[in-house]
């Protein structure tokens, strides 16, 4: 049957394939990088792609610290889900903002809070980075406060914080 | 069966063209795939981006190899390896009864249980077929490199 020669041709192909996997991984814009962080304890888990939202300067992953934002009333909270999610339950005062309807919403919410405004944007915990890509389009569009409660909806809905 | 030339080759092109379009979603949003396989949560967090990024490639360049016939036996075997590899992952999720989305086709997040029974029937077809194309012994049609 000719093991050897078996062998040697899955070597070849598996080798080429992998030559071609990181190579081609190296150069696509979508690229990821060797390994990811998918450590939940440690932030939302993100497999660090070239064009990834996950930005973890603008995380807040204490649902407290966010909470305390919340009692000074100064910053207003943005649901990231679709309104189906923040329909069946939210946080209590959120305005919703689906990532996936940002351009047409975008003008109602500005006409309603000012670039100025402190917001804290949130979607349905660590494994999710549309709370992110909300952060960097409300960022794109000039407001400057832009924070991300990274556990979520049902972080804060678990500690028994305000709802409706 | 594995004497006819017809089936082989019928062989070699459905597992060729299933794993040559199961690899596009995943070569173009690696991140995505990624993201399925730690749903599997069976894989450490160190290796899922390496084989996010290594095994569409080994599906992508395995399925041009048994369309083209370069190296069909070996081809096979390292598809029907693949095979075992996700035969085996579902089958420890489907003790487990735990919901997640495949990964095998596109990134849609729906894991319900009887899909994973069908996905399993589906891959042992396949493997199957790839001992169909490991174990002919015939000349094969169609075939670049025999290298029996």
């Amino acid at each position: 049957m000719g093991y050897k020669n078996t062998a040697r041709d899955i070597v070849i192909l598996l080798g080429s394939a992998v030559i071609a996997a990181f190579t081609v991984n190296y150069f696509s814009p979508a690229g990821i990088s060797l390994v990811g962080q998918w450590d939940e304890s440690k932030g939302v888990i993100t497999a660090n792609a070239k064009d990834d939202a996950v930005v973890v300067d603008l995380e807040i992953d204490d649902v407290r610290i966010a909470k305390q934002i919340y009692d000074s009333g100064k910053a207003v909270f943005v649901d990231a889900r679709s309104r189906e999610d923040y329909e069946d339950g939210h946080i209590k005062g959120a305005v919703s903002l689906p990532v996936g309807q940002f351009d047409e919403s975008i003008n109602t919410f500005r006409g309603q809070y000012s670039t100025y405004s402190s917001i804290v944007t949130y979607c349905s915990g660590r494994t999710c980075e549309d709370s992110h890509r909300l952060a960097h389009l409300l960022l794109d569009e000039g407001y400057t406060n832009v924070t991300v409660m990274i556990d979520g909806y049902p972080g804060w809905e678990s500690e028994g914080y305000p709802i409706e | 069966m594995f004497d006819n030339s017809r089936i082989e080759l019928a062989a070699r092109w459905i597992l060729g063209i299933t794993f040559i379009y199961a690899s596009f979603h995943k070569i173009i949003a690696p991140a995505d795939f990624a993201k399925i396989l730690y749903g599997y949560d069976l894989f450490p967090g160190v290796l899922i981006n390496l084989i996010a990024i290594v095994l569409p490639f080994v599906e992508l360049f395995s399925g041009l190899a048994l369309i083209l016939g370069i190296y069909p036996r070996s081809a096979a075997l390292i598809v029907n390896g693949m095979l075992l590899g996700f035969i085996t992952a579902l089958s420890i999720n489907l003790v487990r009864g735990h919901e997640f989305a495949c990964g095998c086709f596109s990134s849609d997040q729906t894991g319900h249980t009887s899909s994973v029974e069908l996905l399993l029937v589906r891959d042992i077809i396949y493997f199957v077929m790839g001992l169909q194309v490991f174990l002919y012994g015939r000349r094969r049609r169609a075939c670049i490199f025999r290298s029996e």
